[in-house]
């Protein structure tokens, strides 16, 4: 299959998967920048864990609800529960992500065993994230997700940064950190579980991390930080899906790995710049 | 006159642990104040009740605007307390100052960055207005948090160790620019330091701060060779030499 043809498939074929890894690699980098600054990074791990966690609950036939919902209220609950438990002084802040994470990723094993096979391989195929099997279903919840976090952030633009950079003078100034904080996480957990649901967690948690690293080795305006990181996010998913159609891989860890080596020739051209 | 803030037998703390019990002080418009303690004392305490971010657990802390509109702080934290992850340039980090009177959903307008530019010549780093503020050194990095609590016209300038970690020359320069603040711009400043001789030699009134020793006045008759001993649990001296008071305290073995 030549290029011309594969490039016509994905677009005729495949549309919901292209437009939506876009947009998820665009809203995850943007929100990955604050996510890096904030030094979380491993938050967004854990709640892209919880988040398939809640996925695999709802094939419990306990927990009747559509995966999306499912997933999106554990992960919201997820957020309430750190918010508590982070800032409380008796146990270290990685030591609380690190206990939410183990248990999620053990807990969803415990429910694999519990659900019958073919809905396991329907939870296996939603971990190796087929971006391919996109949905209009899916496709066009992440779009309302994507709306929704990309107008509240680009609104209140200057709160979420100044909250980032600097809570506690804020917070003299009248500014309601906590609100604003718990706002941001919010956000990012309906992305996250909505999301993950539609490109699995490597995709996610991949576009929270790799893009904005590499626009933080690169720019040096945090306008510009933000914006690099989002071109990464999107253009990377539609080349990514190109080359998993060329060379026969899945195309979420393509997608990936090659946001990996956008990195390393980030990281190239920062060293040889000598910063 | 009224005070701008007023402490009445206020109890502070976090959840229902009291630190510091029984506060009472006052602090004027045009006052330069000063609180010293040892680490953990409970100054950031007083400090946080100034600025409102915690409440009294008994007592009462009242603030007194000095006009229609809610008292406004210029608050200058701890260096180490901004996060320099992202390469926030002076002249962004400056225009935060103005975040609250430019209000939600509303950009920064002329006269903002008018103000910017102005606040950034008041304290003498102009030509650093495009450079990131990871990029600066710690004395440059002060002047900018000062810059910023100055952009948002305060009625107060609260700082919080503004000479913490630095070097002599850059301690001193900064030390200058805070007093120029109070006796050129006769600005109402608050000044917290575990550094004596910072506040000894520029404050006006003082209070000195431990969770069971707590006294408050003019600088003369509160920073005494006695009260320090008592405070630090060592014999502390107080010199004046050419003006100027110099605090010297001595090992158990009588080494100063």
């Amino acid at each position: 299959m030549g290029s011309g043809e594969i490039i016509r498939t994905i677009l005729q074929e495949f549309p919901y998967a292209l437009f939506g890894s876009m947009l998820v690699g665009t809203v995850c980098a943007f929100l990955g920048v604050y996510i890096v600054a904030k030094r979380v990074v491993f938050l967004g791990a854990v709640l892209t864990q919880v988040s398939v966690l809640g996925l695999a609950l709802t094939f419990l036939p306990v927990f009747s609800l559509p995966h999306t919902i499912g997933s999106l209220l554990v992960t919201l609950l997820a957020v309430v529960a750190l918010s508590r438990l982070l800032t409380g002084k008796k146990t270290p802040k990685d030591a609380v992500l690190g206990s939410v994470f183990v248990i999620s990723i053990a807990a969803r094993i415990l429910i694999m065993q519990k659900t019958p096979k073919v809905e396991v391989s329907e939870i296996e195929n939603l971990l190796r994230g087929d971006i391919l099997f996109v949905t209009p279903e899916l496709f066009y919840p992440m779009l309302g997700v994507f709306v929704v976090a990309m107008t509240v952030h680009l609104l209140f633009f200057k709160e979420f940064t100044y909250i980032s950079f600097d809570a506690e003078t804020a917070r003299t100034q009248g500014f309601r950190a906590g609100f604003w904080e718990m706002l941001f996480y919010v956000i990012a957990a309906g992305v996250i579980s909505v999301a993950t649901h539609m490109v699995g967690d490597i995709f996610v948690f991949g576009f929270l991390v790799v893009p904005p690293v590499t626009a933080m080795l690169l720019m040096r305006r945090v306008r510009s930080i933000f914006l690099l990181s989002v071109l990464i996010g999107l253009a990377t998913p539609a080349v990514g899906l190109f080359l998993a159609f060329v060379f026969d891989f899945p195309s979420s860890p393509t997608t990936v790995a090659l946001a990996s080596v956008v990195l390393a020739a980030g990281w190239c051209v920062s060293v040889a710049r000598g910063r | 006159m009224q005070p701008l803030i007023e402490f009445k037998n206020a109890a502070l703390g976090y959840g229902r642990n009291a630190v510091l019990k029984d506060i009472s002080f006052s602090i004027e418009a045009g006052d330069y104040f000063g609180l010293v303690g040892p680490n953990g004392s409970g100054k950031t305490t007083i400090l946080r009740a100034i600025l409102g971010t915690i409440h009294p657990l008994a007592g009462e802390v009242r603030v007194h605007a000095p006009s229609a509109r809610p008292i406004r702080f210029g608050y200058v934290p701890q260096r180490d307390t901004v996060d320099y992850v992202l390469p926030y340039t002076v002249g962004e980090v400056v225009l935060m100052g103005r975040y609250h009177q430019i209000g939600l959903m509303r950009l920064p307008s002329q006269k903002d960055r008018e103000i910017v530019r102005e606040t950034l010549n008041h304290v003498d780093i102009s030509d650093l207005h495009d450079r990131p503020l990871k990029e600066l050194s710690g004395g440059q990095k002060q002047r900018v948090l000062i810059a910023r609590a100055l952009a948002s016209e305060p009625d107060i300038l609260v700082l919080d160790e503004p000479t913490n970690g630095m070097d002599l020359s850059s301690r001193i320069s900064i030390l200058q620019l805070i007093h120029s603040l109070y006796q050129i711009d006769r600005l109402t400043i608050v000044m917290v330091s575990h550094l004596l001789d910072d506040v000894a030699n520029y404050v006006r009134r003082i209070a000195i701060v431990d969770r069971n020793f707590f006294q408050v006045g003019n600088v003369d008759d509160v920073l005494t060779g006695e009260n320090l001993t008592t405070l630090y649990q060592m014999p502390v001296e107080v010199i004046h030499k050419d003006g100027n008071k110099v605090i010297i305290a001595r090992g158990p073995d009588g080494i100063r």
